[in-house]
């Protein structure tokens, strides 16, 4: 036995039953290093273990996913950064923020236990390390010590154990309550602080991905002290992170400073100030940059104006694979698709590799009306891709003695892609005699009037980590936002199976058996997965952009 | 005078209250939720409800707008819903913002725009007339957004000479300033130009016609005098009205151009506000709004009078 090798046996006498699981999945090659680095890291081990035993253990190599375009030299320390970004929706309070203009500057001075890398691993922030008991329904993460807040004081396991509790409960009005919910969900006074330097979270049940949920995926819990009152956020933007807010106008933009105090040393902004720039229109925001007025752009679309800065010689543009996708639900317990057949015919009439090119410039994965997405290690591309035909949609409403078609509403709203892609659904469905007629309103309208109470509808959701606020919410019996009404047991069982799989096995094992479900019932549409795209000036380089949107600009420079 | 002052003083102030009026009915009219509106399309339902009971947006209207009115008489304009801090915080700069731009655009509009008219009106008919005429009217029906994209293709990113959005850096001096301004402001110059121009224009070919101006050229006074001291005195009263509609345009109209250059004036603000049901402070905006364009109307009406006192006069004994 060489030493490499006598290592990793150390290592593994040490590891929990659930780690060494995983070593084994990868020494069977039952998984990719990718996979093992990735499932490591939501059981609690860390990503230079992680490597170590995959080096020494080999496993399968597979193409690297994740961004590009980050190359482009070396950065230079100093320099006033500028970044275009979508206004924020509404007050900066972390608990009620819901838009991805919100959630970028709550992650510039806030920091969460775990970090989602642009690859779905995920790596320690707040929490040092992390481990579960058996069935994944208690939690311990060990909060570092030697944290400051901005205001000085120190970072404590009550600080952490109050704001996670402050999230979970519904009087407070949380925007990530529905990602707390269950199965697996976590109520108030389930975080408790052991000591200060240990928080154990109880759980409703079992869920092998918990530590994705304190992670930036979800977004509004950035750590906050004990006590604080979070409406109040925007006079400092209290937290931890790299960069302290220097000066704040609502609808203007923030301007930031370094953090003389950070923890990271390895992350310590290269920049000496960071001014994020509120736009409230796409185009004004590309426009931007392409007028050298700004240096990163946080966000943009294919769609509005994006499509100019693929191939301008002055823009690098950076490209995540990401979950982010729009849902064509069809209200399930009304007519005219309360027969599965008419629902897998509307499916039927998009030609989505058709809608990729167009809509995407090839920017997006192909969709198969399920919501694990290709992006997901855990889902099964091995379910046959839906083809877009319109033969088979004629036989199927035939079948179902709907030939001669029949009218219905389609609600949406008015952004992004998305009247387009309603459009492209009307045109196709007069082919079956499918007469749709388009009531595209504003979001408000929309989230208010239409979204849960309309036949058929298009609704936009972003990227998770992992899907499970688009299954327990969006397809779940009980669902919250389950816009198609879809009830169906075996769905919700196996929702269960998979939210509380701790390993890749019984992940793929019940994303399988959801993916071929829902394949068959098909109460939503799921056209695409788009990715999220952002952009530099080339002269810029080292921003690390996250597909929910984040934008960690600590490494972010001048390379001239 | 007094009494002018007074009756149109009057007349504001019931003008106002019907605005106020008519902003509150038709706010109520907009379809939507305002809890949902600010707390977003996937916030729980509950907390929904909840932030709509903590507004008091589920009220009935009357009491709600009665509400409002006792704070804005005692010089409260309430929170914003969305932004949860003080309306006045938002307005303000933003009136700021919209009154630089505004001023910039009529420092450089409104003598350009005499200046054609009346060089238009001096050359009746002829080449020189037909050139301003018709193309001071091609540039007014040309939309704003459209002369808003063309600038910014042309002097932002082609000649790379002016910035492409109007907001300059914070603690910029007063040339960056400008600097920032002066697209959106061309903008504007190109919109209002035909109406000033052809008012200008029309004026002065009706001085020139007037009996007074052909006793003065036949008393034998030079033609420059004529012009300066009958002609344009006499043609300026029409561009002054026009000069005055357009205040209120410039200062609370221009959702466009301040969304294209990303201005955070107080036209982007009034459609932020009726997007977030935020109404507050779309009500406040909006009548901020109508008190600067009654103010306008006030002040032409005013300048009216001390370049023609016959309209003082009328106006005294009405």
């Amino acid at each position: 036995m060489d030493e490499t090798q006598r290592r990793v046996e150390e290592i593994r006498k040490q590891s929990s039953e659930l780690e060494n699981h995983i070593i084994d999945q990868l020494i069977e090659g039952k998984i990719t290093r990718r996979d093992f680095v990735r499932r490591g890291t939501v059981v609690g081990m860390s990503i230079p273990l992680l490597s170590f035993i995959a080096a020494a253990c080999g496993g399968a190599n597979e193409t690297a996913t994740g961004a590009s375009g980050t190359s482009g030299g070396a950065a230079k320390p100093g320099g006033a950064l500028r970044t275009a970004t979508i206004s924020p929706a509404a007050a900066l309070d972390p608990l009620t923020v819901a838009d991805e203009g919100g959630l970028m500057v709550l992650g510039q001075s806030g920091e969460y236990l775990t970090w989602t890398n642009d690859k779905l691993e995920l790596e320690p922030r707040l929490s040092e390390s992390w481990s579960s008991n058996e069935d994944g329904s208690v939690w311990t993460f060990k909060i570092r010590q030697g944290v400051k807040f901005h205001d000085g004081n120190a970072l404590t396991a009550k600080d952490v154990a109050y704001t996670l509790n402050l999230h979970a409960d519904p009087k407070n009005k949380g925007n990530a309550l529905s990602a707390f919910g269950d199965p697996g969900g976590l109520s108030p006074g389930g975080a408790k602080a052991l000591d200060d330097a240990t928080v154990e979270v109880t759980l409703n049940g079992p869920n092998g991905s918990f530590p994705y949920l304190v992670s930036a995926d979800n977004y509004n819990v950035i750590i906050v002290p004990d006590g604080f009152d979070t409406s109040k956020w925007d006079k400092t933007f209290m937290g931890t992170g790299p960069w302290v807010m220097d000066t704040y106008s609502p609808q203007q933009g923030a301007t930031f400073k370094k953090n003389p105090d950070y923890w990271d040393t390895s992350r310590q902004p290269l920049a000496d100030t960071s001014e994020l720039r509120f736009f409230g229109e796409d185009q004004a925001r590309i426009l931007a940059i392409q007028g050298g007025e700004v240096d990163i752009l946080s966000q943009f679309q294919v769609v509005g104006g994006g499509a100019a800065l693929l191939n301008d010689p002055n823009i690098r543009v950076h490209e995540i694979r990401a979950a982010q996708h729009r849902q064509i639900h069809m209200r399930t317990d009304q007519e005219p698709f309360k027969d599965k057949r008419v629902r897998q015919a509307m499916a039927f009439l998009l030609d989505r590799p058709s809608l990729i090119t167009g809509l995407f410039k090839e920017k997006a994965d192909l969709g198969n009306d399920h919501p694990f997405a290709p992006v997901y290690p855990f889902s099964d591309l091995t379910v046959p891709q839906r083809v877009g035909s319109i033969d088979q949609a004629k036989q199927l409403l035939a079948d179902a003695g709907m030939s001669s078609g029949f009218s219905v509403k389609l609600s949406t709203w008015d952004n992004y892609e998305i009247p387009q892609l309603a459009q492209l659904l009307q045109s196709a469905a007069k082919e079956v005699s499918i007469n749709i007629s388009l009531n595209v309103t504003d979001a408000g309208t929309y989230y208010s009037d239409f979204w849960l109470n309309s036949p058929l509808g298009i609704t936009d959701y972003g990227h998770r980590g992992v899907p499970n606020v688009f299954l327990t919410a969006a397809l779940g019996s009980k669902g919250t936002w389950n816009a198609a009404h879809f009830k169906n047991p075996t769905l919700d069982g196996l929702i269960v199976d998979y939210v509380s799989a701790l390993d890749i096995d019984s992940q793929k094992a019940a994303a399988r058996k959801i993916e071929e479900l829902l394949l068959d019932e098909t109460p939503v549409i799921f056209p695409y997965f788009y990715f999220h795209l952002s952009a530099t000036r080339s002269n810029v380089t080292g921003i690390i952009p996250t597909g929910m949107g984040h934008l960690d600009l600590t490494k972010t420079g001048f390379t001239a | 005078m007094g009494r002018f002052l007074l009756k149109r003083l009057g007349l504001a102030l019931v003008t106002l209250l019907l605005l106020s009026v008519i902003i509150f009915v038709a706010a109520q009219l907009l379809p939507g939720d305002v809890g949902r509106a600010i707390l977003g399309p996937f916030a729980d339902q509950r907390a929904v409800d909840e932030l709509n009971e903590e507004l008091g947006t589920n009220r009935p209207i009357i009491v709600q707008y009665l509400d409002w009115m006792r704070g804005v008489l005692t010089g409260d304009l309430g929170d914003s819903y969305a932004f949860n801090r003080p309306v006045e915080d938002l307005l303000w700069p933003a009136l700021e913002k919209s009154a630089k731009l505004a001023l910039l655009a009529f420092l450089i509009v409104v003598p350009i725009g005499i200046f054609g008219g009346v060089a238009a009106a001096l050359k009746e008919g002829r080449f020189r007339d037909r050139v301003i005429s018709i193309g001071g009217l091609s540039a007014t029906a040309i939309p704003e957004f459209v002369w808003a994209v063309v600038m910014i293709m042309i002097f932002g990113l082609w000649l790379n000479v002016l910035p492409v959005t109007a907001q300059a850096p914070a603690g910029a001096d007063f040339f960056t300033q400008v600097e920032y301004l002066l697209l959106p402001a061309l903008c504007l110059v190109f919109v209002l130009f035909g109406y000033i121009a052809r008012m200008a224009r029309a004026g002065t070919i009706e001085a020139l016609d007037a009996d007074y101006t052909r006793t003065a050229f036949l008393k034998g006074l030079p033609r420059r005098t004529v012009i300066r001291r009958h002609v344009l005195r006499n043609s300026l009263l029409p561009t002054i009205a026009v000069v005055a509609t357009q205040v209120g345009y410039l200062i609370g109209g221009l959702v466009a151009i301040e969304l294209i250059f990303n201005y955070n004036g107080i036209g982007q603000l009034i459609f932020r506000a009726a997007q977030k049901r935020d109404f507050p402070l779309l009500e406040s905006a909006v009548l901020v709004v109508g008190i600067v364009y009654l103010v306008a109307t006030l002040l032409a009406d005013l300048l009216y009078s001390v370049v023609n006192p016959r309209i003082r006069l009328t106006a005294s004994e009405s």
